[in-house]
């Protein structure tokens, strides 16, 4: 646990509001993102002379997204902080989207005075309850004593095992009474161990059973930036020589560019990425789950092949695939006594993954991602969302909404680096973007950070915006305007035989981006012809002092491709409407 | 479907019932008989949790209450039927 316990010495007297304080800065923090109000409104005062960066946000939705933007940015936990009620429940997005994704976040909330609980007083809800769900650990404090403990606990349990938001309520007469500062020197929870180094008897039999394989990918997930262990990686990948296929989780995890990379798996995933995974005789899993995003229809999900499932939470096992060879631990650690044993195994046998290698290849140059240009000279959104990835520096930061831009930009920037594409992958939030980015911002102030946004998305959240050019926050975000509900539109047209259902949102009438965004202290630009796109992209690359929101006014029927439908097999891709992957030419 | 005992161990704290019977609810396993009493130690309590489940899923039962951080200790007592092997996957459903 990161401390710095220089700051307050222990055994002095103060309230409970600046026993929180004092805490928050003995656990290392330097940003929070947060709204006051009547219940957390003691704990504001002492805010107000802290050291902690405080960002007042616009609604507390944005103070939680923005808070995991910039633990997702960092690697280290994001705070958020609200008061009782209404703040409160405003924070069960945020909190319910970073449990999905494993994001280390610590959220303080006021409550109620604890004589008040359980009376439905004003601003009262039971956070606690709501939140039980979707964090890892929660807390309610009454007492102004047990303060830091619990806040060292938060991120300690935040930040350690499978990370995850961990929400603290405390009363508002515990944060008004007088108490004692004692910061602990150690955290130790009877319930809670999570395990680091691996059992050293699965590695050997991972090791064993990777030389057998004459089909092996690396399935990799988020969990290998959580771990750290990005290097490791690829140092296992070229050991092997095997394919790696990166989930929407890990993209970045391993470079694009590596002749390895067979990109993307799962519903808009690659031909290769989703073919290799269903061919296989061996998912070397690495911190990836088997989401049902992946898999496709699971009893049809890679039938022929046996699983080593490397995680660090043990509730992964066996929850969805059954697992030939488990590796609990910490990815990282995992890999550094992986990679020793499986050089020694290689050296008494390495297996021929020439053929292997030459099939998945074969789909990677035959069915690269690619797109149709609208023959009406309309705009298309990938290549708005190619030419930003084409103009931007290499180090970029991508952050993008849900739906359709969502998954273009998954797509077509090549991502390099870990911790350069943001997303919500697991709850699918519309409305994440612009507040993870602004996080994003904050954690990482010299790189360039793009919000790839959904005329949709944006209108969730975009109030934050305010939020950035009042503080000194200058992201970019790219509108890809397709005034609709694109995601939702394209099922619509692929299964609801074009009966266009409540997805029309006009929004190349209604609102005026560019004017909004002026109105909220931002610049604003608007691009609707193709021949416009750079200028318009170097012009927003050029304004690096004020927020610049760009109205990308985009062709509305372009459609994400390849698609595994809902509920199908991966075996049943097609890259585009009514076209399968001439499978008769490939030797798989 | 086979019938399992397992004696949890939680920390005696507010809320634990709802965090283990919440955790029933929400992954939806079925608890078939619940009891929760003291033990020795006035900071720890003890549940008796019968289960219904398939197969391996009984693991996954005992891997999620794992995870909850005022969960101690799990053990399995009396099971009244050979456990099954372990199926593959899940069923199919559409998302």
């Amino acid at each position: 646990m990161s401390t710095r316990q220089d700051f307050t010495k222990n055994g002095t007297s103060m309230n409970g509001a600046t026993s929180l304080v004092k805490s928050l800065e003995a656990a290392g923090v330097d940003v929070m993102f947060g709204i006051p109000g009547g219940a957390i409104l003691p704990a504001y005062d002492p805010i107000f002379d802290s050291s902690i960066r405080h960002i007042l946000v616009r609604h507390e939705q944005g103070a939680g997204h923005a808070a995991t933007g910039y633990a997702q940015v960092s690697g280290r936990a994001g705070v958020c902080i609200a008061t009782s009620g209404p703040g409160a429940t405003n924070l069960v997005t945020p909190l319910a989207d970073a449990a999905m994704d494993s994001v280390p976040l610590v959220a303080i909330t006021g409550q109620v005075p604890s004589a008040a609980i359980g009376t439905d007083a004003f601003q009262e809800a039971d956070i606690r309850g709501i939140t039980m769900p979707f964090t890892k650990h929660n807390y309610l404090i009454t007492d102004p004593a047990e303060i830091p403990r619990a806040i060292a606990e938060a991120f300690h349990i935040a930040t350690t095992g499978r990370p995850g938001p961990v929400l603290v309520d405390i009363a508002k007469d515990a944060l008004q009474k007088e108490t004692v500062f004692n910061w602990p020197t150690s955290v130790s929870l009877k319930g809670y161990q999570p395990a680091v180094a691996p059992n050293a008897q699965s590695i050997a039999d991972a090791a064993a059973l990777i030389t057998q394989s004459h089909r092996p990918v690396f399935y990799v997930g988020g969990g290998i930036i959580k771990a750290n262990a990005a290097k490791e990686l690829r140092e296992i990948a070229e050991l092997l020589g095997a394919p790696v296929v990166t989930t929407l989780m890990a993209l970045g995890t391993f470079p694009h560019s590596h002749p390895l990379h067979m990109g993307m798996p799962g519903m808009h995933g690659s031909v290769a990425a989703v073919t290799a995974l269903q061919k296989s005789d061996l998912l070397i899993t690495l911190g990836a789950r088997f989401d049902d995003r992946v898999t496709g229809k699971l009893s049809t999900f890679a039938v022929n092949a046996k699983v080593i499932h490397c995680d660090v939470d043990p509730a992964e096992i066996g929850k969805n695939r059954f697992a030939d060879v488990p590796v609990i631990g910490d990815l990282k650690h995992t890999l550094i006594a992986l990679i020793p044993a499986l050089k020694a195994a290689l050296a008494k046998n390495r297996p021929d993954l020439s053929t292997w290698l030459r099939q998945v290849n074969n789909l990677k140059s035959t069915y690269p991602l690619g797109y149709d240009k609208p023959t009406d000279g309309s705009v298309s959104p990938q290549y708005v969302i190619e030419r930003i990835a084409k103009l931007s520096a290499p180090d970029s930061i991508y952050v993008a909404g849900v739906g359709q831009h969502q998954m273009w930009a998954a797509q077509f920037v090549p991502y390099e680096k870990p911790r350069t594409w943001l997303n919500s992958g697991g709850l699918g939030t519309m409305g994440y973007s612009v507040p993870a980015a602004m996080g994003a911002k904050v954690a990482a102030p010299d790189t360039t950070v793009w919000s790839i946004d959904g005329d949709g998305c944006f209108q969730m959240t975009n109030q934050e915006l305010v939020t950035c050019a009042l503080n000194n926050i200058p992201i970019k975000v790219a509108i890809i305007n397709n005034e609709s509900l694109g995601m939702v539109r394209q099922w619509q047209t692929l299964f609801y035989e074009g009966r266009y259902s409540n997805t029309n949102l006009e929004s190349k009438r209604v609102p005026d981006f560019p004017k909004l965004a002026d109105a909220m202290g931002c610049v604003g630009l608007s691009c609707d012809r193709p021949e416009d796109v750079d200028k318009t992209i170097e012009k927003a690359l050029s304004i690096n002092d004020q927020p610049v929101v760009v109205d990308f006014r985009v062709h509305r029927d372009a459609m994400v491709w390849p698609m595994v439908a809902a509920g199908t097999s991966n075996d049943d891709i097609m890259i585009a409407r009514e076209m399968a992957p001439d499978w008769d030419s490939q030797e798989l | 479907m086979s019938k399992h005992t397992l004696e949890v161990l939680v920390e005696n704290s507010p809320g634990v019932l709802a965090r283990v019977a919440g955790l029933f609810s929400r992954r939806a396993y079925n608890i078939d008989a619940l009891k929760v009493g003291p033990t020795e130690n006035p900071t720890i309590s003890k549940m008796e949790i019968d289960v219904n489940v398939e197969g391996h899923a009984l693991e996954q039962v005992i891997s999620q209450l794992d995870k909850l951080i005022n969960v101690i200790s799990i053990k399995e007592i009396l099971p009244t039927n050979v456990k099954p092997a372990p199926t593959d996957t899940q069923p199919d459903y559409q998302n």
